[in-house]
């Protein structure tokens, strides 16, 4: 799956107009330096070569060189990844938090307006565009409060983490609570809640024992899928709030046509999405021991 | 004493005062927080090719000479300089004691080190008129034999034939002084950690977050004001808005469709600083592809653009209609072209002769323009002035890479191109934009070819300065104005947001930017 991506990528990227060589050159270039550029980017090699080149180049971990920085592509690449990697972690962080509990909060009360008041908020957070809900909680809790830093990494300060991860984790907090209030609602009707609820234990004991436990299958599910999501989201919310992630570097690669660096973003992005739902496979195990059985026979 | 002499020494003693009190403010310390809207490519001068690379590059690095705020020629690491009756061959006499920041004295031998290696680097046409230089670019020559060092403190460059603006050339960040050392040591290495002789010396740059900088106490003009300078990297233009709200950056832009808003606001007005710079906005024709290869069809549609509903609707006022090519802020120059009056009957029946009556005939006309809210504003009414002649536009909007790929190639053949001064000189806007020699990439994407332009424009380049010479390039300006190559839509301004605590900021032509060109040094923070 991840080489089909590269391939995809490889040819979009050679179906786009533009040439690298001559988005590096500012307002004018001179045909013998954007000659001796597309030389030294290889770009006067046919197309195929060219992938066959970055394909055997990565089965030795060389993702290339940048068009546009002259620097190897890893290290363009390393040294935002901790940016997106935190992002990404506290997004998911806030979305499965907050999603499994506004979810849980619904599915305890349903069809109360409290229900209704927090499946509303969580339509309204998958259907809210990243970049206008950066800039309004910006507006709210740095501009008018004053709490939080506009923008900006700040040294990886906590606090210039929150609006950002808030931002992005929004996108995927909604489909969150909605997956977690209908599966509880689901669960809450199986014989074995009633069987719980007669052995005398606390509401809030079945619900978190038992019936959360039993929902969570398709809400991890629900997760995993999300990683695209948040894959997709990071460029804009990287762009809204200046952080030096892999999703604004794919941005600006994209603009300026830098091949090696574009293929290099979309790999990693691609090995993230694949790596996650492995983890996810992976949780069910934890969570269903139904499964476990299942891989043992 | 009479009642006026008396206002005049009481005026003259307040400018003094107030002269006196500028200079005594100048306070050393403190850091000036500025913005880039995109990370710089590189800091190393050879490599770079953008404004926002040099804008750091020009407080790391020293040149042989500066341009001081009228973008006069001034000493720089080059304490004086000679140039001989043929005006070919230029002498300069390096700073005795200047220093790199690793604590190394100049010399002539990084001169013709560094002038070499930029020469091969992503500008070479700021090298290209030094006697061989051609030859070493292509990699036909193992120096540039123009380039000639007399002593440890003397440089000696010569030209293939007089350039009046070779001064400017000179004092270009593509000729930046780089200590051979320290490539030699960093390699590739030497983009991202830039060593120079400039009033500031490089600290760290967080790739898309920001570059820091900090005063070198051993600079040749002595310790510059501001102890730190910070370029934040911040791509979302609201974003950048928010921070100069909030006190977080000193210096920023004036968002898209604000001008207005900004100067009327109370708590912004006195920070919006706008003025003219050496660039202009146009539309061009590509004079190879039909229609547009008659020019009566190009004098049409140019009759029928009316730039000032433009600049007053779209772009607020904070512009200024161009009815030439060159701005008339360039130094020296005085605007006497006339852009195609507008005139929809004219334009019908040029229309009309050139057998497209109402423009039956015509089809769609492909109109490119690159990704920008504004571009897309102006081909928007563009459109509709031209409706109004009969003639359709087809808008078509792509990025800058696809777009500069089809307007250098081309594809194109009516299309949106502004264009801003590499120095300030109309040889860079009417040589490079205009002469057949250069049709293409190297600037002349109308691919206009006119012997006679071309004559006047050859005369002019290797004339001295003086009016002489800027009669040849009026007359070539107005010449590529009545064949409407070209249809001037205005000149470009820096607009800005300057806290009212930052003071000797330079708002010099050359700054398309508050954050470009400004000699940093020369800043202080009064708070």
């Amino acid at each position: 799956m991840v080489l089909g991506v590269t391939v995809l990528v490889f040819a979009l990227n050679a179906a786009a107009l533009g040439d690298p060589a001559r988005a590096a050159m500012g307002q004018r270039a001179d045909p013998e330096t954007l000659e001796r550029l597309r030389r030294e980017y290889a770009l006067d090699r046919p197309l195929p070569v060219q992938y066959a080149t970055w394909l055997a180049r990565l089965a030795r971990a060389d993702l290339g060189e940048s068009f546009r920085e002259q620097r190897p592509v890893r290290e363009v690449i390393v040294e935002r990844l901790p940016a997106t990697a935190r992002l990404a972690l506290a997004a998911t962080l806030v979305s499965v938090v907050f999603g499994v509990g506004i979810g849980a909060i619904a599915a305890v009360r349903a069809r109360s307006t409290l229900d209704h008041v927090l499946m509303g908020l969580a339509v309204l957070g998958i259907s809210t565009p990243v970049f206008w809900l950066g800039l309004m909680l910006a507006l709210v809790f740095s501009v008018t409060l004053g709490w939080l830093p506009v923008s900006g990494y700040g040294d990886g300060a906590l606090r210039n983490l929150v609006l950002p991860a808030v931002t992005l984790g929004a996108l995927h907090m909604g489909t969150v609570a909605r997956m977690t209030r209908s599966s509880l609602l689901e669960v809450v009707r199986q014989d074995f809640m009633a069987t719980a609820r007669a052995k005398g234990l606390s509401e809030w004991t079945v619900l978190g024992k038992h019936a959360l436990r039993n929902a969570l299958v398709p809400v991890v599910t629900v997760i995993g899928i999300g990683l695209a999501d948040l894959l997709v989201g990071a460029p804009l919310t990287e762009t809204v709030f200046a952080w030096p992630g892999v999703g604004r570097l794919l941005v600006a690669a994209v603009g300026q046509r830098d091949l090696p660096v574009v293929m290099g973003a979309v790999l990693v992005f691609a090995l993230v999405y694949v790596l996650g739902n492995l983890l996810v496979d992976l949780a069910y195990l934890v969570i269903d021991p139904r499964m476990r059985d299942a891989v043992r026979a | 004493m009479t009642r006026a002499a008396l206002v005049a020494a009481l005026a003259l003693g307040v400018i003094v005062a107030g002269l006196a009190g500028a200079a005594g403010a100048a306070k050393p310390g403190g850091t000036l927080r500025m913005v880039f809207v995109s990370d710089p490519p590189t800091l190393d001068p050879a490599h770079a090719s953008d404004l926002t690379s040099s804008a750091v590059i020009r407080q790391v690095f020293d040149a042989l000479l500066e341009l001081d705020d009228k973008l006069v020629p001034a000493p720089a690491l080059a304490e004086r300089w000679m140039v001989s009756a043929d005006h070919r061959t230029y002498t300069f006499h390096l700073r005795r004691g200047a220093k790199f920041h690793n604590g190394r004295e100049v010399r002539a031998a990084d001169v013709k080190y560094s002038f070499e290696r930029a020469a091969r680097g992503k500008r070479p046409w700021v090298f290209e008129k030094l006697v061989g230089a051609p030859e070493f670019i292509k990699g036909a020559a193992a120096e540039i034999s123009g380039v000639r060092v007399i002593d440890d403190a003397t440089i000696e460059l010569r030209l293939e034939r007089p350039f009046a603006p070779f001064l400017h050339l000179v004092a270009y960040d593509a000729a930046s002084i780089v200590p051979r050392e320290e490539v030699d040591k960093r390699g590739a290495g030497f983009a991202s950690h830039p060593v120079g002789t400039g009033a500031f010396r490089f600290v760290s740059w967080r790739r898309d977050d920001q570059v820091v900088l900090e005063r070198f106490p051993e600079h040749f003009r002595g310790p510059a004001h501001l102890e730190r300078v910070v370029f934040r990297v911040i791509p979302a233009e609201a974003t950048r808005f928010n921070e100069y709200v909030t006190g977080q950056l000193d210096v920023t832009d004036i968002p898209t469709g604000r001008c207005r808003a900004v100067q009327a606001d109370p708590k912004l007005k006195a920070d919006v600083a706008i003025w003219p710079t050496l660039g202009t906005s146009a539309l061009r024709f590509n004079v190879e592809r039909a229609p547009f290869s008659d020019v009566r069809v190009r004098r049409a549609i140019a009759h029928a653009i009316d730039p000032t509903i433009i600049v007053d609707r779209l772009l607020e006022g904070c512009v200024t209609p161009a009815p030439g090519i060159v701005p008339p802020v360039l130094a020296g120059w005085t605007a006497t072209a006339r852009r195609v009056p507008l005139d929809r009957e004219r334009a019908r029946s040029l229309l009309a002769e050139a057998g497209f009556p109402s423009g039956r005939g015509l089809g769609p006309l492909a109109y490119h323009f690159n990704t920008s809210d504004a571009n897309q504003r102006i081909a928007e009414l563009i459109q509709a002035q031209l409706k109004e002649i009969g003639v359709t536009l087809e808008l078509r909007r792509l990025d800058w890479a696809a777009h500069i790929k089809l307007v250098d190639d081309g594809s194109a053949g009516f299309f949106r191109q502004g264009w801003i001064a590499d120095y300030p000189d109309p040889e860079n806007f009417l040589t490079v934009l205009f002469h057949s020699r250069n049709v293409g990439a190297p600037g002349n994407t109308s691919r206009y070819r006119n012997p006679a332009v071309d004559r006047l424009l050859d005369e002019a380049d290797t004339m001295p300065s003086g009016a002489p010479r800027m009669k040849r390039y009026q007359e070539a300006e107005q010449m590529i104005l009545d064949d409407a190559v070209w249809i001037s839509l205005y000149f470009y301004a820096s607009r800005g947001l300057i806290k009212p605590h930052v003071k000797g900021l330079e708002r010099s032509a050359q700054s398309t930017a508050p954050e470009f060109l400004a000699p940093l040094r020369k800043v202080w923070l009064e708070r």
